[in-house]
């Protein structure tokens, strides 16, 4: 199976590394960063529901992935490696921000939310369909998913990976992601579906 | 099976995981409302994903990406650079640890360790001393116990009488009795303030 394109830079930058070329290694990596950024955003939001925490998530795991490259094994796909190091950096923020939270005040009921801005007119395409009421309901059923429910959908649905590449990714069955992939898919047609 | 309807499970499959099968294609081709199902359900999971990538970008500006990659490229570079040493100004210059510290610290410190002692002394010398004896709390308990109006309350079942040989499962009972009485709920959100054992590392 050819390897992805991604697959092949984390392989360049593993070797550049493994040669003592760092700064290279560095100037290669920023162009995998930025390929695989935009996919990495939108599962940790998606996982962690709060940009601050996706941010400082996908931060640490794109620094761990750049400081184990060496341990990188190339005949596997760098996206479902990544996505392993992604999917534990939420876990761990999230285990953090749980144990924050316990000790924490709390100063309003609707802190965890993502505050709601009046629309403007420069709202972006993006800002104007998280806007209406059918997003809303779609964004407050997908977080109404059990844990496990949503991080499998995530990464099968919003991640577009397999179910096998998922199943590496959380260390699950294959078998048991697809258990859980089909109960959240369920669930969410059971409170959207419209007749 | 192309004759029977396909399963909801095989339907999410098709839609997210799998390509259908030739008999599948052409049961979905014949039956309107296997197909009418599929339909609904990708045009949810549609919806599920532009949503969610929606939400993801209109957190995450271009702006904020490339202030992220700078952040990340950053920090790789600085990773595995040797710390800097910072040199201190000559007055500050190295000493030895013994000639800096005053006389006057010893007797503090050989202070607090005898106090410490005697602490510990007095503290295991009175604990002996008070088992021989009733202590305060007890002599209240057995005289609270004897007075008339405490053993009409404890008739009553309101005010138990405090009893000093109870077996560790009398004891455990008590406990559930007391936890399940309404003013313990009150007790409940200072209960869940209080990390349990297992989470304390």
């Amino acid at each position: 199976m050819p390897l992805s394109r991604d697959s092949q830079l984390a392989a360049e930058i593993k070797a550049l590394v493994a040669g003592g070329e760092r700064d290279a290694a560095r100037d290669r990596y920023s162009d995998l960063v930025a390929r695989q950024q935009r996919r990495a955003v939108r599962i940790a939001y998606q996982y962690l529901r709060d940009a601050h925490d996706a941010d400082e998530a996908v931060q640490d795991a794109f620094v761990k992935v750049f400081t184990h490259i060496t341990s990188y094994r190339e005949d596997l796909p760098f996206e479902v490696w990544f996505t392993r190091i992604l999917v534990n950096a939420c876990l761990d923020l999230r285990k953090s921000r749980a144990r924050r939270l316990r000790w924490a005040v709390p100063m309003s009921s609707a802190t965890d939310t993502t505050p709601t801005d009046p629309p403007t007119r420069d709202q972006s395409p993006e800002q104007r369909l998280v806007s209406t009421e059918r997003a809303k309901e779609i964004a407050t059923a997908v977080e109404s998913l059990p844990g496990r429910q949503r991080t499998v959908f995530t990464l099968c649905h919003v991640a577009e990976q397999t179910t096998a590449e998922v199943s590496q990714a959380l260390g699950l069955s294959e078998a048991t992601v697809r258990v859980h992939l089909f109960r959240a898919v369920r669930k969410l047609r059971r409170l959207l579906e419209r007749e | 099976m192309t004759s029977r309807h396909l399963s909801d499970d095989r339907l999410i499959e098709l839609c997210m995981l799998e390509a259908p099968s030739m008999a599948e294609q052409q049961h979905l081709g014949s039956c309107c409302q296997c197909d009418a199902r599929r339909a609904r359900l990708l045009a949810l999971l549609d919806d599920v994903s532009d949503v969610a990538a929606a939400q993801a970008d209109a957190a995450f500006p271009p702006e904020r990406l490339a202030r992220q990659q700078a952040r990340i490229l950053s920090h790789l570079q600085h990773d595995g650079r040797p710390a800097r040493v910072i040199t201190f100004p000559a007055a500050h210059a190295y000493e030895p640890i013994a000639s800096r510290r005053r006389p006057g610290t010893r007797w503090i410190a050989a202070a607090a360790v005898a106090g410490l002692v005697i602490g510990l002394v007095a503290g295991r010398f009175g604990h002996d001393y008070s088992l021989g004896r009733p202590g305060p709390v007890r002599a209240i308990v057995a005289r609270a116990a004897g007075a008339p109006e405490f053993r009409a309350a404890g008739s009553s079942g309101t005010i138990r009488e405090a009893s000093t040989d109870l077996s560790d499962e009398e004891f455990l009972s008590e406990i559930e009795i007391a936890l399940d009485s309404p003013t313990a709920a009150a007790l409940q959100p200072l209960d869940d303030l209080t990390p349990l054992p297992w989470e304390v590392r």
